[in-house]
């Protein structure tokens, strides 16, 4: 669909500008700074956390949270669910999303591997902040092997 | 039907305040924080009785859904009523009504959650405003206007 696309292209222009900037400020190439897209997902999570848990009950636990996450979260962003969702039950979550978004117009190999990290910042603070509006503190890393597929790691900070 | 509605942030800090009818007067601007304030204690109690609803064996039969955003009656005073309301994300809406009043003293429940309801909706715009930051106290005039419309229109 046409306007799904919007949010893709604009999504890749943001990185694209947050790659120039960062370029600009610091002459170390090897760096790239991506704190600017996290930031911005981590904003965006935590507002539309409060209009996507309006008409939901109150959750049970942490688990409970996570499962909404995984199901009505990322259908509202990415138009479908995680395909998996692993716990140890002692606050680390493994996400793994078979066909994530952003990564499914890329081709399937080996080639832009080592770009992919850039384009999965954002969703990493988009979790970030919904979970950090619904009072769980966390920090969320990504992790891409085989390119559609990725995966998200959340270590939930217990104080 | 309401005479004050007030917004709490996550750290029991207040967001927005408001008040309409005889209580707009500065006088009452400290006794409806007050009424307000007076409220967390009993939100808290509440919130935590949801979460060890499990152990605790004194089933209460008057709260049918425990997970309900809607926390119902939390007490009322001589001259007013309180309502409580939570949002998943820990936001806790107050709504105060006047016992004393013709329109407050009647008011049904059903009526209560829904204008708790609408509230909750004007919040989550409210945060969405590009212009406020999450924490912050609410200034937007949009929004105070909504909110007094809803405390009059339920009359």
């Amino acid at each position: 669909m046409a306007d799904d696309i919007v949010f893709e292209l604009l999504h890749s222009e943001i990185i694209n500008y947050a790659l120039d900037q960062s370029k600009d400020n610091n002459n170390d190439k090897k760096e790239v700074d991506l704190s600017v897209v996290e930031y911005i997902g981590f904003a965006a999570g935590y507002k539309i956390m409060e209009r996507l848990t309006r008409e939901w009950p109150r959750f049970k636990d942490e688990l409970d949270t996570m499962k909404f996450i995984c199901t009505d979260f990322w259908t509202c962003i990415y138009k479908k669910q995680i395909d998996n969702l692993r716990t140890n039950h002692q606050g680390v979550y493994v996400l793994q999303d078979n066909a994530f978004r952003f990564l499914t117009n890329f081709s399937n190999g080996h080639q832009y591997l080592e770009f992919a990290p850039r384009y999965v910042a954002y969703t990493c603070g988009l979790i970030r902040g919904g979970l950090a509006n619904l009072c769980i503190n966390s920090v969320v890393t990504a992790e891409v092997q085989s390119m559609p597929s990725c995966k998200f790691h959340i270590h939930v900070q217990r104080t | 039907m309401a005479v004050c509605v007030a917004v709490i942030g996550k750290d029991n800090s207040p967001l927005y305040i408001g008040g309409i009818g005889n209580d707009t007067s500065t006088d009452n601007e400290l006794s409806r924080q007050w009424l307000v304030h007076t409220a967390l204690d009993a939100l808290e109690e509440r919130l935590a009785s949801t979460n060890t609803n499990n152990t605790g064996a004194n089933t209460n039969a008057a709260r049918t859904d425990l997970r309900d955003l809607y926390l119902g009656l939390l007490y009322s005073t001589d001259t007013h009523k309180i309502y409580g309301y939570v949002t998943n994300t820990r936001i806790k809406l107050v709504l105060v009504t006047s016992s004393t009043s013709p329109s407050g003293s009647n008011i049904r429940d059903a009526e209560v959650r829904t204008a708790l309801r609408r509230l909750h909706a004007l919040y989550a715009d409210a945060i969405c405003n590009p212009f406020h930051l999450p924490g912050d106290q609410i200034t937007s005039l949009k929004f105070d206007k909504q909110v007094k419309n809803i405390m009059l229109n339920n009359v």
